[in-house]
């Protein structure tokens, strides 16, 4: 009498240990289940469907972003743009005040990519109106071993193509 | 009355002043800094400091830049002549970039400043040559 309970007790909590199981299951992807919500369905109508989506179907893998790894480099690579100003004294003149300034862009896209972008904005609403709105962004950097790959300078716009190679090894912390 | 050996020793101590601050005054060192403005895609100002340092610069060698000098020792004379080259040896070597952007009522104002932090360089003077080698 005594082991026949023990064994009883021991087979509730196998049978109820895999109807855990069973509800922790992940339903698979687009199930159609079948619901009565009173417990005693006669009627067809009384019956409900239930569509359960299966949250792995839902799970969208992220874009696989740059990461620098030990034994691997990184390139990056960004294009400045410049522009000369109105009164320079010849086109020799144009197009170095403009090299200059597009290398400088180049070199803040550097920045931008590698270290980050602050951002700030304020929007000033009265009376129900926007009356001003500002973003402002800052970014501060020490770039160094940058190359030039092209510089090309069509229309007054000058465009210096710039790139870098990040190694974990020389990667300034 | 002085003695002999006190006006000897007096004598000394100002010949080791005059030998020690011609020794801090390095002509073959120099002190750069460079720093430009863009304002707007376009650039607005470019300032290049050279000046003779006045202690001697501590520091270790880094990669040297040889420019033609065509006899000059005038160190200013010769930068500005090899002006492209040297700024662009200055960035190699590491620039600090500083960039504000506002957009206030979508309307955009960009402002980008390049910098060189004052660097000793020390500079030795060839024939026809001169060699820049900063000391950081």
């Amino acid at each position: 009498m005594k082991y026949s309970l023990i064994l009883l007790t021991l087979l509730s909590t196998a049978s109820f240990s895999d109807a855990v199981d069973k509800v922790q299951m992940a339903p698979q992807p687009s199930t159609v289940n079948v619901v009565c919500p009173t417990g005693s369905c006669t009627k067809a109508s009384a019956v409900q469907k239930v569509e359960v989506i299966n949250p792995v179907s839902m799970y969208t893998p992220k874009p696989k972003e740059d990461v620098l790894s030990v034994d691997s480099s990184l390139r990056i690579d960004v294009i400045g743009q410049g522009v000369a100003p109105m009164n320079t004294a010849s086109p020799a003149q144009a197009y170095a005040l403009a090299k200059r300034a597009a290398t400088a862009d180049a070199y803040r896209l550097i920045a931008e990519k590698v270290k980050g972008v602050r951002i700030e904005g304020d929007d000033l609403i009265k009376n129900m109106m926007v009356q001003r709105s500002t973003v402002r962004t800052t970014v501060r950097a020490m770039v160094r071993n940058a190359n030039v790959v092209e510089t090309t300078f069509k229309d007054g716009l000058c465009e210096v193509e710039m790139e870098i190679v990040l190694s974990h090894a020389n990667f300034a912390r | 009355m002085r003695s002999r050996d006190g006006n000897c020793t007096l004598s000394c101590k100002l010949c080791t002043l005059i030998l020690l601050s011609s020794l801090a005054l390095n002509a073959s060192e120099y002190l750069i800094s460079y720093r430009y403005v863009v304002k707007d895609t376009i650039l607005y100002n470019e300032t290049l400091q050279i000046s003779k340092a006045m202690q001697i610069c501590e520091g270790i060698p880094q990669e040297s830049l040889t420019l033609p000098s065509s006899g000059t020792k005038d160190i200013k004379k010769i930068i500005h002549t090899n002006m492209e080259n040297f700024v662009a040896y200055i960035h190699k070597l590491g620039i600090s970039v500083e960039h504000e952007e506002k957009n206030i009522n979508y309307q955009n104002k960009s402002t980008i400043i390049l910098t060189m932090h004052t660097t000793c360089f020390k500079v030795d003077f060839n024939d026809n040559f001169a060699k820049i080698t900063p000391l950081k």
